[in-house]
Order: structure tokens, then sequence, then C-alpha cells
């Protein structure tokens, strides 16, 4: 099932993409999209149906058969929310050092550039959460650690956004926001593409909706 | 007479100065990309690489030292380690399991071979670290060492930050996590195999991993961590060599008392730091 944007170039192009892990069912069998450029795409469907692995095939995390084919201008980013991050909750790294590191050349070990923590400012507090710098990452909530990463995703504007369950454990403010932002964002002409479980959220957003499994997103 | 006036010790004294700040800055990394049993791996393949070095003719002895045998073997190995992790579907801990049990298997075979033609005591030294037999030539590859991998991290650390604490995210940004991977394990190869005359084979591991341990007890930011692995490298290297002198036991495991007392100390620390609840199950 697929309602989707005609007339507008294709940014991402999904063409017979089919994941496996080992000698099980695949986790996606020759699927094929277009997203058109500018657009938010979402993909909807139950749990298992692929629309993680397909953003992670997007990315080069997993092995995949067919062609992904990405659209791209010289320079032009991947913004990416995952669905969850795992990382290392023992490391010493404040929230500034963890946005600093994309954000300036020398090594954040030796400390954050003032270009650097200006940046990082102005990108946390548009995500709400502007006195963040000094705490460490590990400290965050679940809602906040999701800001943050959006915050990391957004800036400097990324031509392909990929938001993965992006608005799970976020505040009424929070998603509000979230809204706005990503909104801001299509509008500034970053192609989204939206996982999401949320009927109410894809229909104020999604300029398309592709179900992965013929349903729609849960009401 | 004072320790300064023998040559050998002021020479284990400049490595040690040298070293520190080198395996402190790769500690943290090397913790932070869970390589801990990686290096414990490089430190038994040296010794293998030594005894297949002593075996093709290389020396041993004041007039020179077997790397070439020890960094062709050490680098072999970590690179076909980092290649087959790429590939394989199998946990990190484990497949280095399996390269540590080659080494160790290939190494133990060689070093019986080796001993009938050479003497023990050579073998010995890179086991569990000795300062006489730190050379000038080690002071240079040292110093070159220090500037090399100085520049080489200084120019990739934010990519490896990034790849380190979140994979999927450094992907995204289009850091080549391969190219990474190779070049860490490359940087680590070469600062442990020139550690091993002052902490021994058996014991090098102990000074890649102990420093950002005990530097994370305590550390509140990256800079406080990097600044206190070093400080805890660099302490751990000269009170070892002065426990060394002083009690006359191999450089190595000195160096490594002295690493687990600082682990100790900052986990002290850190236990004293945080604040202690009281929950009380009340049963009735």
């Amino acid at each position: 099932m697929s309602r989707s944007v005609a007339g507008l170039p294709p940014r991402v192009e999904f063409s017979q993409v089919t994941v496996r892990a080992g000698s099980g069912p695949p986790l996606l069998q020759d699927f094929s999209l277009s997203v058109a450029a500018g657009t938010l795409h979402a993909l909807v469907g139950r749990n298992g149906a692929g629309k993680t692995t397909l953003l992670r095939a997007l990315l080069g995390e997993v092995e995949f058969t067919g062609s992904i084919r990405i659209d791209r201008q010289r320079g032009g980013s991947i913004g990416y929310v995952p669905q969850r991050l795992e990382f290392d909750r023992t490391l010493a790294l404040t929230v500034g050092e963890f946005l600093a590191a994309t954000r300036q050349r020398r090594p954040v070990c030796l400390g954050v550039s003032a270009a650097a923590r200006a940046r990082v400012a102005a990108v946390l507090a548009s995500v709400g959460l502007a006195d963040a710098g000094q705490r460490p990452i590990a400290a965050l909530s679940g809602g906040e650690l999701r800001r943050v990463l959006l915050a990391h995703a957004l800036e400097p504007r990324p031509e392909l956004l990929l938001l993965d369950e992006a608005t799970e454990g976020l505040d009424r403010a929070a998603l509000a926001r979230f809204e706005e932002l990503v909104k801001t964002a299509r509008a500034a002409g970053t192609t989204i593409l939206l996982v999401s479980h949320d009927a109410a959220l894809v229909a104020r957003l999604a300029d398309a909706v592709t179900s992965l499994d013929g349903e729609g997103p849960a009401p | 007479m004072s320790w300064l006036d023998y040559p050998f010790f002021r020479r284990a004294l400049v490595a040690a100065l040298l070293l520190a700040p080198l395996l402190g800055a790769l500690s943290h990394l090397v913790v932070a990309r869970r390589l801990a049993f990686l290096s414990t791996a490089l430190g038994q393949a040296a010794l293998t690489g030594l005894t297949i070095g002593l075996a093709l003719g290389e020396t041993h002895d004041e007039s020179g030292s077997p790397y070439g045998g020890m960094v062709g073997f050490c680098l072999l190995c970590a690179l076909a380690m980092v290649w087959v992790k790429r590939r394989a579907a199998l946990p990190t801990d484990t497949l280095i399991g399996v390269f540590v049990a080659f080494t160790l298997g290939l190494g133990i075979c060689l070093l019986v071979a080796v001993t009938q033609r050479f003497n023990v005591h050579q073998i010995e030294a890179l086991m569990f670290g000795s300062l006489i037999t730190v050379t000038d030539g080690d002071l240079w590859l040292l110093a070159a060492l220090d500037v090399g991998v100085g520049l080489l991290l200084a120019r990739v650390y934010n990519e490896l930050l990034l790849d380190s604490v979140a994979p999927p995210l450094a992907r995204a940004a289009g850091v080549k996590s391969a190219r990474l991977d190779y070049l860490f394990v490359v940087l680590l190869t070469a600062a442990i195999v020139l550690s091993l005359k002052i902490v021994g084979a058996l014991l090098v591991e102990a000074l890649v991993v102990i420093p950002a341990a005990a530097g994370r007890n305590v550390a509140r930011s990256l800079r406080s961590q990097l600044l206190w692995s070093i400080g805890v490298a660099l302490a751990a290297t000269v009170g070892g060599l002065s426990l060394s002198m002083r009690f006359l036991v191999p450089s190595g495991g000195a160096v490594v008392l002295v690493l687990a007392g600082l682990f100790a100390l900052t986990f002290g620390i850190s236990c004293a730091a945080r604040g202690r609840g009281h929950r009380e199950d009340a049963l009735r």
C-alpha cells in the first residue's frame, strides 16, 4: 500500500531490495520505493515488517541485494535519529563534547572550541535543552537523549533525514517542538524518511505514506 | 649514588616519559572501542613474533632489538582480527579468543625450538619487561612514534570517538568505519610493541587498559578522562621503574602493581563520591 507524491524528482530510490538474516525468511523482500526530493515520506507497518531494516540498509549497516540510490549533492549530509542508541554509559562524555565531535576539527578531548560551543548551544536550545551541554550524556533520560539526537541530526541541515520512531518517549511540548523542527527542515528542502507507529503524527506530517506490510499505521 | 647516575635507568625513565602520554591517549579509546582483549592478544602475538624474529636471525641484545618479527607478526594478527571481526557474525571477544589461542599455541611451539639455540633470558626480558634492554635506538623510535601517533590521532580523533560511541550515527555522517578500525589497530600495535621492553608482553595489556579504567572512575568529561589516563600512565611507569630498581623485580610487574594501586585509589574515590540511599523492605 502506498500513497506518494507524483511529479517530483526522486531523492532516494529503493529497487528490488531484499535483506536476509541467516537462513530464516527475509526481513525484507523485493522492496521498491521512490522517495521524492523535499518531501516527508512515512514508512508504516507492524513490528518486524522491515522499516528499521530498510533504513539500516540505506546507511550500509546491513547487507542487502538489489539497489539503493541516494541522489546527493557534493557535501550533502544524512541526518539520522535511530530507534535505539546503545552506548557505553560509563564513558565520561558530556552532551556538549558529543555534539562538538562533528562540529569542530580539534579533537574534542582537548576541549570544545568557542565556535563549536556556540553551535552546540544553539542546536540544544532548538530542542529545548539549552542547559544540557555540560551534562554527561549517560545521565539523560530516554526522551532527552532523543532530543539530543534530533538536534545532532538537524544541524547542519541534512539533505536526507532518517527518523526511526524518533518521537518515542517525548512529552507533549517536546513532540510539538519536534513537529515544528521537522516541518522547518522539510520547508528548507530536506527529504525525510519517517518510521512511525503513530497514525496521527503520520497524518499530520507525511506527504506520502508506504506500508511495508499492506496495513496502515495504528489509529 | 643516585639511580639517575645509571645510564640504563635514565634511558628507561625517558622511555617511560615517552610511553605514558602515548598509551594514556590510546587507552581511553581502547576502552571506548572495547578492544581491551585485543591488546592482550597483541601482547601474546608479540612474544610469538619475537621467536619468529629470533629464528629468522634477528638479535635481541644491546646491539639490537628484534622489532621486525614482533611488528610484522603483530600487524598481521591485528589486521587479520579486524578483517575477520568485520565479516563474522560471532562476538568480538570470541573471535579474539580464537586468535589468542592460535598465537599462544604457535608461540609455545616456536619458543621450544628457539630456546634450544638462544638464551632463554632474552625472551624472559620481553615477557616481563626489563630496564636494561632499553637502547638509545628504542628512545628515538618511541619519540618518533609519539609524534606520528599524536598527529594521526589528532586528525581522526573525533571520527574515532563518534564511531566508538554511536556507530550508526558515524555511518550516517559518512565516517569510514573500516578504515578507522584498521588504522587504530595499526597505531595500537606500534605502541604495544614499543612498550614491551618496559612492561613485557604478558603485562602490556594493563598499561593499555588500566589508565582509562582508573580515569573513568573519577572523570566527568572526556577531557578530564584523557588527563587522568595520561596522569595514571605516567605515575605508573615512573613509579614502577622506581620500584623495580628498589626491589630488583621485573619492571613490568612493578608497573602493573602501581597501576592496580591507582585503580583501587580512584575506585575508592568514586565510591566515596557516590551518594548512598537506603531501601527498606518492610515485610509483614
